[in-house]
């Protein structure tokens, strides 16, 4: 005999026996064998290798085996995705058995089978479940659409199925609609592309209200849920929704009333809150929270997470019940620990007395943690209630007279806080503080007595003894410790000097040379620093008035208290954090509270952008350079701090001057002195070119800048021009005087755009009298920036040998669009988009002759380009851009009618200051 | 006595006869199954799966599988082999294109070990239509006239008129109590 043997076993096993038994004729064994393999499935043993046989026993009018088989099934169709395709013709028989039980059965488990090549042919049988005569079967179809919509939304919403479910909810029965409303908030919930078609609105919220008096809890908490998940159209409606809801608080099911807590929460953010109706909504909310505390305590801590985002929200609801939160003896601690945090929130003059003689009692406890905090809540009792601080603080005192040691350490921390909401008040019971120094081991409370001593250093005689007591160990202590120690010394060091050196500059190499922790090292490098150069600063800064603390310290942040309480009755609201912060792998949508109208509109007025454009500076479209982003903000008005630090960013190459005097200072020299001939020869050629092909570029007439009776003979007229993307000041010099003129030099003040001399003034000389030169200085943008009134204001200081002379002129506009001004159809499209309609300025421009392709013509050689054109209603509408040299974009629509000389013109750009000189462009281009 | 025996089982019908319906999509299976169980003609859907049904025919009560006939299903034929006692085999005789494919699976069909002692039973469905392949035709096609060591028979059937199956069923009825 070979040793093959070993590998044919005579014994076939357990499987082979089963699938025997399987195929038995007869019903009994078949449905025993069944339950055989079932057991084997549940124990862990690998069965699938029956699964034909197994589902081969699907079809028969034994109920129970039916159940068997199914359960097989759903276990194993996913190992057996092929040959599970024999089981499809036994569920579409099912869903169509006389038996509503069996087609819900039937449909159930077709659900549950997560199958691609099955979940195709379930969509037949799911349609006419849903339709099925028996509310049985129309409630498991119903849950098996969003089942089905996990498997594969795109096939449910392309098979009309959300539209059969939204149509569940006016069904008359009450179990069918709460799990419709079920299926439907599953489904909402993981797609947001489900959101359109079953949005909830007036009609099928009523219809949910009529369902909700019937269904059983579970069914009211989906409804409940659902309902709080819509925003009503208007005050009325949330009213009589909250009207409707209202019976639910009184309900036994504690989530049945959470639930109906939660919609009212909700929609009382859209009622009036001044409204008799909302106070009497407030003391209807009350006692079923109460009641909610005489559950387990599982569930009373359930409820007092709740209770503590709903006092945060509304602290009247609960504000006269303050007894219910007091701890009883055989609470546990986790109940302990949340009555005590609500408490303190409910804490207000009128019941002061009463709390702070509880928590006295419970910091005599024997639970450490539970004691601590109760001396915490002492200390913010005090920092809470002004007129009972002092009370608290005598109680502090008590109890730091026990010695036991937690409870001292916990008093001190609270009593740094106390020092910090009523400065210089309740001093005295520092030396109290002082004679339990050594007994203080935890770092917090070092760290507080260490900032008492430092704060009040020179109330305290020996605090240098103190300070220095708590130095010895330096190194060991925890950062917060040192860094207290530190700062105390230091400020101790600022109100002492005189005996104190030795300990700051011990401290301070400590802090520096000994510590690799970068936070004691800069801290101590920066109070180095301003201790060597100037003490008095130091002092300033180090002993500066401390802002007052808040009352509540840990409260939740309004966006996210808001947000969880949408989420009352959830597990988000015991956790107090957003579900999407725990649950993974769902698009959680996050939700938001509704708001009242009235409210909203105010909100939305001021949270807009002030139509000022310092609002949002940063957000001009194309703004990279650093020219443009600091004008913007100069246009607002920035603060002096923010003005240094622009000017520092400034690429400063000339001398700055301070003033219009100091305008022509040693500088200008130099610039005279670098003027070439070469320069001259470019100009020139400019000039020819610049000529021969922008010759269509307005340019205004010149105008008399400085009349020759204020330039002592000299007279100057100009205008400006822009060549081949350069902008030009065209100047012309006439000399009225009786003598010749001569070292004539040019220089600009700061002005809005940057505008400054890009070369030397060119001009001749000397200008003999009764004779005029003419020059092109060419310009850039450069220069420093300063906001004129109005804008385009430019000072200009023009000297030559006899004085200098200071006139002003305005700059048109148009000499800043530059040639890049041209955008792409969908970025314009976009940005006026993005530009809020409140920017949009109309104005009219009369009396233009021209047609729209004219006009088009005429702004494009000013760099004002159309980006398109329309003809809407037998108007011309030009869309067109521009855009300026520092980077500011505005768009603009004109409006032409034939026929018509007057235009509207339509502006919208991100900065309005600009809009009167842009009108004031368009006006002068297209009247030249 | 073993013949006395099998007369009393096949006299009180204790024992159900297994009878496998197969063929391609389309041929007529679901409704010729219910056609012998109800003698009604049903409206159906193509079988993803199967049907199961007892049929009593003359005393003898068979156990008939209808088992879809696409092609994704045709693999799993092989789980319904095992003690098979009959084999129905349905052919749209309209559908001379994939009368070719018809033959192949029924050939490789009763290469299988555990079909060795089924009688087959061929059903030339679908008579009813004009210009349908007669049975000699049929029989042909599907090279049964090859067929060795095998119990076998070609009827001419419309389901839909309920024609043909009788005979078939008698001479099927007959064969499998001969043969015990």
């Amino acid at each position: 005999m070979t040793d093959s043997k070993y590998f044919t076993t005579t014994k076939k096993g357990e499987i082979f026996e089963l699938k025997a038994e399987l195929n038995s004729d007869k019903k009994e064994k078949k449905k025993e064998a069944v339950k055989k393999v079932i057991a084997s499935m549940t124990v862990g043993k690998d069965v699938s290798a029956l699964f034909a046989d197994v589902v081969n026993c699907m079809q028969t009018d034994n109920l129970e085996l039916k159940k068997l088989v199914y359960l097989y099934l759903m276990n194993y169709a996913k190992t057996q995705p092929d040959v599970a395709i024999i089981s499809v013709n036994t569920f579409v028989r099912d869903c169509e058995d006389p038996n509503p039980l069996i087609r819900a059965l039937a449909v159930r488990t077709m659900g549950c089978i997560r199958v691609d090549k099955i979940t195709e042919y379930l969509c037949e049988p799911l349609r006419k479940c849903l339709k099925d005569e028996d509310p049985y079967v129309r409630k498991t179809a119903a849950v098996c659409v969003a089942k089905l919509h996990d498997i594969n939304a795109q096939l449910v919403e392309d098979q009309g199925f959300l539209d059969a479910l939204k149509d569940l909810l006016s069904d008359s029965n009450p179990m069918v609609v709460a799990n419709a409303v079920a299926a439907i908030s599953e489904i909402l919930e993981t797609s947001s592309n489900a959101q359109p078609s079953l949005e909830m609105n007036s009609g099928t919220i009523n219809k949910l209200l009529t369902a909700l008096n019937e269904c059983t809890e579970w069914g009211q908490v989906f409804i409940l849920d659902s309902i709080s998940n819509y925003i009503p159209k208007d005050e009325k409606e949330a009213q009589s929704i909250c009207e409707r809801v209202t019976p639910r608080l009184a309900h036994a099911n504690a989530a049945v009333v959470l639930s109906a807590v939660k919609v009212i929460m909700k929609y009382m953010e859209v009622l009036d809150i001044h409204s008799d109706y909302v106070t009497m909504l407030v003391k209807k909310l009350s006692p079923p929270l109460v009641t909610l505390l005489s559950a387990e305590p599982e569930i009373q801590y359930v409820a007092l997470r709740n209770i503590n985002l709903i006092v945060q929200k509304r602290s009247d609801i609960l504000k006269t019940e303050m007894k219910v939160f007091f701890v009883k003896y055989n609470d546990p601690i986790y109940v302990k620990l949340e009555k005590l945090d609500i408490m303190i929130r409910l804490t207000n003059q009128g019941n002061i007395a009463q709390v702070l003689a509880e928590l006295k009692e419970y910091a005599t406890e024997v639970d450490v943690d539970f004691v601590r905090k109760s001396v915490r809540a002492i200390g913010r009792c005090a920092i809470k209630v002004e007129q009972a601080a002092e009370r608290c603080v005598s109680t502090l005192l008590d109890l730091i007279q026990t010695k036991v040691n937690y409870v001292v350490q916990e008093a001190i921390v609270v009593i740094k806080d106390i020092f910090r909401k009523y400065p210089n008040k309740y001093e005295s019971i520092i030396a109290t503080l002082c004679e339990n120094l050594d007994t203080l081991d935890e770092p917090e409370a070092r760290a507080s007595m260490i900032w008492i001593i430092g704060e009040y250093a020179e109330r305290i005689d020996n605090a240098d003894e103190l300070l220095e007591s708590f130095l010895e160990g330096f190194q060991d202590e925890n950062t917060q410790v040192q860094l207290q120690l530190l700062t105390a010394i230091v400020k101790l060091f600022l109100k002492r000097p005189t005996d104190t050196q030795e300990l700051v500059q011990q401290v301070l190499s400590l802090a520096t040379q000994d510590s690799d922790n970068p936070d004691l090292r800069d801290r101590g490098y920066i109070y180095w620093r301003l201790l060597s150069t100037d003490p008095a600063a130091a002092k300033e800064v180090v002993l500066a008035d401390k802002p007052l603390i808040s009352e509540e310290t840990d409260l939740i942040e309004p966006t996210l208290l808001d947000e969880l309480i949408c989420h009352i009755a959830s597990l988000a609201s015991v956790y107090h954090k957003p579900p999407n912060a725990f649950v993974e792998g769902r698009g959680v949508t996050r939700r938001s509270l509704p708001r009242n109208q009235s409210d909203a509109a105010v909100g939305e007025t001021s949270s807009e952008p002030h139509p000022a454009p310092v609002q949002q500076p940063t957000v001009i479209p194309g703004v990279d350079s650093l020219i443009g982003d600091l004008l913007d903000m100069d246009l607002g008005g920035p603060t002096p701090y923010q003005q240094q630090q622009m000017l520092s960013q400034l690429p400063i190459s000339a001398p700055t001057p301070s003033g219009a005097v100091d305008l022509l200072g040693e500088g200008l020299d130099n610039l005279l002195g670098g003027g070439g001939g070469g320069m001259d020869a470019l100009g020139g050629l400019n000039d020819i070119f610049g000529i021969a092909t922008q010759s269509s570029f307005y340019v205004p007439p010149q105008e008399v800048w400085l009349t020759a009776v204020k330039g002592k003979g000299m007279e100057v007229t100009g205008t400006f021009a822009r060549r081949n993307k350069q902008i030009y000041m065209e100047l012309t010099f006439t000399n009225k005087a009786m003598q010749p003129m001569m070292g004539f030099a040019i220089q600009f003040n700061k002005n809005s755009f940057g505008l400054q001399p890009a070369t030397p003034l060119q001009l001749q000389s000397p200008l003999p009298p009764n004779q005029s030169a003419s020059t092109s200085l060419a310009l850039n943008t450069q220069g420093q920036i300063q906001k004129m009134e109005p804008l385009t204001n430019l000072q200009v200081a023009v000297k030559n040998n006899i004085s200098v002379f200071y006139f002003s002129c305005q700059i048109p506009l148009h000499i800043l669009f530059t040639e890049e001004g041209e955008m792409d159809k969908k970025d314009f499209l976009s940005s006026w988009k993005e530009i809020p309609s409140q920017n949009e300025v109309q104005s009219t421009i009369t009396n233009v002759q021209h047609n729209a392709d004219t006009v088009s013509q005429k702004l494009r050689n000013n760099n004002i380009f159309t980006i398109a054109k329309r003809n809407v209603e037998g108007q011309d509408m030009l869309y067109q851009s521009l855009s300026l040299t520092n980077g500011i974009r505005v768009l603009a629509e004109l409006k032409i009618q034939p026929g018509m000389s007057n235009f509207t013109l339509s502006l919208k750009s991100r900065v309005l200051d600009i809009y009167p000189f842009i009108q004031q462009a368009f006006d002068s281009i297209l009247h030249n | 006595m073993g013949g006395l025996l099998s007369y009393f089982s096949a006299l009180f019908g204790s024992k159900e006869r297994r009878i496998l319906i197969l063929g391609l999509d389309g041929a007529g299976k679901t409704t010729i199954l219910y056609r012998l169980q109800v003698g009604e003609v049903v409206t159906t859907i193509p079988t993803i799966g199967f049907n199961v049904e007892t049929v009593t025919y003359k005393n003898l009560k068979f156990q008939v599988w209808d088992l879809g006939g696409q092609t994704s299903i045709r693999p799993y034929w092989r789980c319904y082999y095992s003690n098979t006692d009959a084999i129905i085999y349905v052919v749209d005789s309209m559908d001379r294109d994939r009368i070719g494919i018809s033959k192949q699976e029924l050939v490789s069909m009763l290469e299988e070990d555990e079909l060795k002692k089924s009688v087959l039973v061929v059903f030339a469905n679908k008579q009813d239509i004009e210009g349908a392949m007669t049975v000699t035709e049929v029989a042909n096609s599907l090279g049964l006239p090859a067929l060795k060591n095998r119990k076998y028979q070609i009827f001419k059937t419309s389901a839909i008129k309920g024609e043909g199956l009788d005979e078939a069923m008698e001479w099927l009825t007959n064969t499998l109590v001969q043969a015990k």
